[in-house]
């Protein structure tokens, strides 16, 4: 059933393509395909990586933190500002952006999330849909609306004869698989890890056998925060980006892990993979098509959910 | 142990109330220190929820809970478990999806290196007889056997009082031989203070030194074994009702 459906979903892009005469079995298409493809993958991992910080605060407190791509948007900015005004490599920039990204979601949990966490589910929901339009006003009051862009390793490089891999895709892909193993293996290992995991079973049982369990929120909101800013960093030494920016983000990370199954880690990077590819196929089958572009990109979202409602990783009833 | 006289644990006119329930309304009561007592009552009579206050999972309308000259109501639940008071529920807290070994684990302290808990897991769990489940998840195990886990889990800090929330209920006549065989090591090996909840008058009457029986939220009589039997109130609170 759900591999008849995925053969079919990914069979659209190329009856569009046949459609729109863009499809030509030469050597030179195949190779663009394999390059679009990569570049699919390789983008799905970026996305991947900060979608498992919403799925993880979803996780763990059972919270819709809708100003995740926000949070995403705002590491783009903390990049450009540390590459214009400190000269400092945005990517090791990530050695002080990390940080205050964790500073910053430990904050927002402690003297907001950590007061509404367990309550009805409406009031985290709002508090952060208004955190992230103050966020994008504040932001917008500082740096305008202009899109504003990086100019990090614009060269490409040449995989064989016909396949060309950007470079600066190439490092984010790379630097988000780091970051990801890295969260993964403290999580699986670390002994907060261990305590992060638990209170996600179960807060009632985890705080009856002494884990701080406003702690652990307040670790995982700090780790939320950081990937997404991570995100952020790696978004911006490839794309443009304004304060507004983030709602896609938001977006795309939920379409991931409805796709992957809510509170999944590997299920998240599997759906980031999913979403990424589809994406990047329909655009090449499709080059006018941004709107369908995200049309089937959500569509694809809503049949997971028909099929699989708690999504692909997921159990699979509700 | 020696016989001594001391308290461990005072509770001092606890008060909660839900709506209009009075689920406790006014209880006090000394638990004596190193001993084993008995907390009974008929349903609904507010046993859990002097349990849920004294552990911290409930805040109290009122009253106090005093601990080591502290009083420890309205703490959150880490925060007395990490005093050295910990529980068992009468429905069982274990994490479904985690193994025997990882539910154990979880309740370790993290100021103790990781070796040592797993070395006091280990010893638990043989000590429970559950060391040949290590590796089964928690959802799989029998009623009894969760109820085993959470026992064993609950000594996992070496607390000093032990709340113990219907151990019997669900659990077979072996297995219940085996619990209170270990409550009593506990209690005679390692001087811990234990109450028990309990509806299954052969354990109370038999295994506990100190009855405190409540009805309607309020303590009602507490005695020995006998006095209690004997006592007019709680024959009434059992039997035949105003
Ligand atoms: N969280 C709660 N919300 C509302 N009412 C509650 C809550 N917890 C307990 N009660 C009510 O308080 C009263 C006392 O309940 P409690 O669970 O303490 O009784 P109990 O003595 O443990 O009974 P049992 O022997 O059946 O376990 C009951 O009427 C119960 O319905
Ligand atoms: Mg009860």
């Amino acid at each position: 059933m759900l591999a008849g459906f995925l053969v079919i979903a990914y069979s659209l892009p190329f009856a569009i393509g046949i459609y729109t005469e863009n499809v030509f079995f030469d050597r030179q298409w195949l190779a663009d395909l394999a390059t679009v493809v990569l570049n699919g993958v390789m983008q799905g991992g970026v996305y991947a990586m900060f979608a498992v910080g919403l799925t993880m605060i979803f996780g763990v407190m059972r919270i819709i933190n809708v100003a995740h791509g926000e949070m995403v948007m705002l590491g783009a900015y903390l990049s450009w500002m540390s590459f214009f005004w400190l000269g400092f490599d945005p990517l090791l920039a990530m050695v002080f952006t990390l940080p205050i990204a964790f500073g910053l979601g430990w904050m927002i949990q402690k003297f907001l999330l950590n007061a509404v966490v367990g309550g009805p589910e409406l009031t985290p929901l709002l508090m952060t849909f208004g955190l992230g339009l103050a966020m994008i006003y504040a932001v917008e009051a500082v740096f305008t609306t202009d899109f504003k862009s990086i100019p990090y390793a614009p060269d490409s490089f040449q995989l064989t004869e016909t396949i060309v891999v950007g470079k600066s895709r190439l490092i984010s892909f790379v630097m988000a698989l780091v970051i990801s193993v890295g969260v993964f293996m403290f999580l699986k290992k670390h002994r907060i890890g261990k305590a992060i995991r638990a209170t996600s079973q179960n807060a009632d049982v985890a705080m009856v056998c002494g884990i701080n369990i406003y702690g652990i929120y307040m670790v995982t909101s700090g780790i939320s925060a950081a990937l997404a800013v991570a995100g952020g960093v790696l978004v911006s030494i490839q794309f443009g980006f304004n304060p507004e920016t983030g709602i896609i983000y938001t977006l795309q990370a939920f379409a991931i892990i409805v796709l992957g199954g809510r509170g999944h880690y590997i299920g998240a990077m599997i759906g980031g993979v999913m979403l990424a590819v589809m994406e990047s196929l329909i655009s090449f089958m499709l080059p006018n098509g941004t709107a369908l572009v995200e049309i089937a990109a959500y569509g694809l979202m809503i049949f997971v959910l028909l099929i699989r409602p708690r999504g692909l990783m997921g159990p699979k009833t509700d | 142990m020696a016989e001594t006289n001391e308290i461990a644990l005072q509770v001092k006119d606890l008060k909660k109330h839900f709506g209009g329930i009075k689920a406790v309304d006014g209880c006090s009561f000394d638990l004596p220190k190193g001993k084993i007592s008995g907390l009974i009552g008929p349903n609904g009579s507010g046993k859990t929820t002097i349990f849920n206050l004294m552990t911290g999972v409930l805040g109290a309308d009122s009253g106090e809970v005093v601990y080591r000259g502290e009083n420890i109501v309205n703490l959150r639940p880490y925060q007395v478990f990490n005093k050295g008071i910990s529980r068992t529920f009468q429905i069982t807290r274990i994490y479904r999806e985690m193994t025997v070994f990882e539910n154990m684990l979880s309740a370790s302290s993290m100021r103790v290196p990781e070796s040592e808990a797993r070395e006091q897991a280990e010893k638990l769990m043989e000590f429970v007889t559950l060391t040949p489940l290590r590796g089964e998840y928690g959802g799989n195990l029998s009623y009894g056997q969760q109820k085993l886990l959470e026992f064993a889990r609950a000594l996992m800090t070496d607390p000093e009082i032990i709340l113990l929330d219907e151990p019997a209920a669900g659990v077979n006549r072996t297995l219940l031989q085996n619990l209170l065989a270990h409550i009593h090591h506990l209690q005679e090996e390692e001087g811990k203070t234990i109450l028990i909840i309990e509806h299954d008058m052969n354990v109370i009457m038999n295994h506990c030194e100190k009855i405190f029986v409540m009805d309607y939220g309020v303590k009602i009589a507490e005695g020995l074994p006998d006095e209690i039997q004997n006592n007019e109130y709680v024959i009434e609170a059992y039997f035949g009702h105003k």
